[in-house]
């Protein structure tokens, strides 16, 4: 059984005066995939974006319970997040590359961190994260050409690229496919079912058939409380829920 | 109706709208096209001037300074004599009436001309050369056609004996048309002749120069603040409101406060290019925020996630990825708000800027005037000669829009992303 990586204990959220997430506890296992799945606005992106405390920027937003990395609390506001963004990266449901070159979307983060020192350190940071994203045989040619002029399956390799060119420890990743075809799609499944030897990832997929796929647990939100949290195989099969029963079936969402 | 009829009114509908489309924009282009053949076909001939071919003898007896005399000699010397000697000589006269009439033909500024001929080559004393000499704002006008010479002679400017030497000049070949250096070098003058847009053109360069550095930076820090890093709450959309305000208020408001803060209270020297930059930065300032906010806000969110899930401070984000997309759309907005600035003229009526200024401005804090204040003053003058010096000036002024604008549309086609 593997370690856990991401705890997290009656974690509520609140958007001004509506609840958003409710006593969610969650553990997240380390080097394994775990989906989260559930109707639209459950929560799910709530959640994610409480592990790298992207929820901040958003005003009216306040999280108030506990999430441990590595047994340490990370909704402290004494916390330093830029150092816990560093540690936990993010791949966004509509890929998001800067509108600069290729080699600059990933070089920005090890650069900002103070981590490629040398312009070779820089170069071996950036193959070495395309490589990883199953990217770099596609565009090693062209690595000054913007990122945005890619291909959107491309595109969100690179993005996942970017996420790990600052050797993150976790990835969160919101409906990563949501915006790609098929094909692009399974590159990327087969991406993350790589990636997990390395990294721990929370996906958060609309797909049960994804999930599925790439997940070895799975959590399901509805209305903002999680309902069941088992291994993939269980709650796709067999679930103790009714209404997690009802869901992957297709009779809600 | 059946399905044909219906069809056919919705093909109707869209043709009547095609129409009405098509002629308002026939009429539009109709009015700029008249707007501009009225100035142009005004203002082309001030690009011009008269000028009359006359022979000047340096007669040792008439000037006291020697061939080879240095620059200061020759600037302190006396040139009239020599200078009335030459007019005198183009022509013969009978009475001390003609003489006077001969004079008037030529420029106030006769004496200054032979005296810069003679600073380009100083070793002429003894000599004769031929100068062209420019033509007084009468001449001027009547050899480019604008004035007419039919009236009876009680209703003209012109003397029966001044047109009796002109076209003796004519038919002699001695009158000619040269690039007018005046209207460019020159500040005003009372001599239609003499004067230029110099000094306008500095003035107006000074005090765009000094909107430019005030606005743009206050502008530009304003919107980041605002758009990025100020919380959204009451106060901020008191602020916003108010800002699209300020950029609603009529510019002769910002003179008036002008007069009262800057001349009345600090005291700043009156009529200078500090005060119209300072009037025209206050005036400029929204109009600069307002754009330079809509780029920022342009810029799609997920730009600055993407910032800050790899790590960089809201500070980064908003410095390396934020602003530079948006600066294309923020510089756009300043060129045109400089435009605008450029061609406003209320305010700077307000504080003084309508002096009538004969020298060039060497520094922000010299009395100047500006463009569009020449354009006013000139246009209240009764002399003909000023006519076409006042509709060149808003050729002038109009090029110069013109440009701003085209820049300002090309930074934004050339370098603004888009996003879908
Ligand atoms: N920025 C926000 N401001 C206010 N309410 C929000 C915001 N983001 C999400 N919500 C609300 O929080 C709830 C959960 O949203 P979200 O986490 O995006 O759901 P999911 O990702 O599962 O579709 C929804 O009801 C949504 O309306
Ligand atoms: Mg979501």
């Amino acid at each position: 059984m593997s370690d856990i990586k991401i705890k997290s204990k009656n974690l509520n959220v609140y958007y001004g005066d509506k609840q958003a997430l409710f006593d969610v506890n969650l553990d997240l296992n380390e080097k394994e995939v775990t989906a989260l799945i559930g109707p639209s606005g459950c929560g799910k992106s709530t959640f994610i974006r409480c592990i790298n405390r992207m929820n901040d920027v958003i005003d009216i937003c306040k999280v108030t319970g506990n999430i441990e990395i590595d047994g340490i609390e990370i909704n402290d506001s004494n916390l330093d997040v830029v150092s816990l963004r560093e540690r936990v990266g993010m791949v966004f449901q509509k890929p998001n590359p800067f509108p600069k070159s290729i080699y600059d979307n990933i070089s920005y983060g090890p650069k900002i961190h103070g981590k490629g020192e040398t312009k070779n350190e820089l170069d071996e940071i950036v193959e070495k994260s395309l490589k990883k994203a199953a990217l770099w045989e596609e565009v090693k040619d062209r690595l000054n050409e913007p990122g945005t002029g890619l291909s959107g399956g491309q595109q969100q390799r690179l993005c996942i690229a970017r996420a790990i060119s600052v050797n993150p420890e976790v990835i969160l990743m919101d409906e990563p496919c949501s915006a790609l075809d098929p094909i692009a799609t399974a590159k990327i499944e087969e991406l993350i079912d790589e990636l997990k030897k390395t990294y721990t990832i929370v996906i958060v997929t609309h797909s049960m058939a994804q999930a599925v796929r790439v997940s070895q647990k799975t959590g399901f939100f509805h209305l903002g409380k999680i309902i069941e949290v088992g291994k993939t195989e269980k709650i796709f099969k067999n679930p103790d829920n009714k209404m997690t029963q009802d869901y992957i079936t297709g009779r809600f969402g | 109706m059946t399905k044909e009829e219906r069809l056919k009114k919705r093909h109707r509908a869209e043709k009547r709208f095609r129409f009405y489309g098509l002629s308002s924009i026939v009429v539009a282009l109709l009015f700029v096209i008249i707007l501009v053949n009225n100035i142009f076909s005004k203002g082309s001939s001030a690009f011009m001037k008269t000028v009359i071919n006359v022979e000047v003898f340096f007669d040792p007896e008439l000037i006291e300074i020697k061939n080879g005399a240095t620059e200061d000699e020759i600037l302190s010397a006396d040139f009239f004599d020599i200078t009335i000697e030459t007019l005198l000589k183009s022509y013969p006269t009978k009475n001390i009436d003609e003489e006077d009439g001969l004079i008037d033909l030529f420029t106030t500024d006769a004496e200054i001309e032979i005296k810069k001929a003679f600073l380009d080559n100083n070793n002429l004393i003894g000599k004769k050369i031929n100068l062209e000499i420019t033509a007084s704002d009468d001449i001027d006008q009547l050899h480019k056609g604008n004035y007419p010479r039919d009236l009876p002679e009680d209703r003209r400017r012109i003397s029966n004996f001044q047109l009796e030497i002109y076209d003796n000049f004519v038919e002699s070949n001695k009158i000619d048309k040269n690039f007018n250096n005046y209207f460019f070098n020159n500040g005003d003058s009372r001599d239609p002749e003499l004067a230029g847009i110099g000094g306008a053109l500095v003035g107006s360069f000074y005090s765009i120069l000094i909107c430019l550095l005030l606005a743009f930076p206050v502008a530009v820090l304003a919107s980041i603040y605002l758009e990025e890093f100020a919380p959204k709450n009451k106060i901020t959309d008191f602020i916003e409101i108010n800002i699209n305000n300020l950029a609603a208020v009529p510019s002769i408001v910002y003179g008036l406060l002008a007069l009262q803060i800057l001349l009345a209270t600090i005291q700043l020297p009156r009529s200078t290019p500090l005060v119209a930059g300072i009037t025209l930065a206050l005036m400029t300032l929204p109009r600069i925020i307002i754009p330079c906010r809509a780029s920022l806000k342009a810029v799609p969110p997920s730009i600055r996630e993407g910032a800050l899930a790899v790590g960089a401070s809201k500070f980064q984000s908003v410095f390396h990825h934020v602003v530079p997309l948006a600066l294309p759309g923020t510089l756009s907005g300043t060129i045109i708000g400089l435009a605008q600035a450029l061609g406003e003229t209320a305010p700077l009526i307000l504080i003084g800027m309508v002096a009538f200024v004969v020298d060039i401005p060497s520094t922000p804090v010299d009395p100047s005037s500006s463009l569009p204040v020449q354009v006013y003053l000139w246009s209240e003058s009764a002399e003909r000669g000023f006519v076409e010096k006042t509709s060149a000036t808003i050729m002038m002024l109009l090029s110069f829009l013109i440009v701003m604008n085209i820049l300002a549309v090309y930074l934004r086609q050339k370098f603004e992303k888009r996003w879908n």
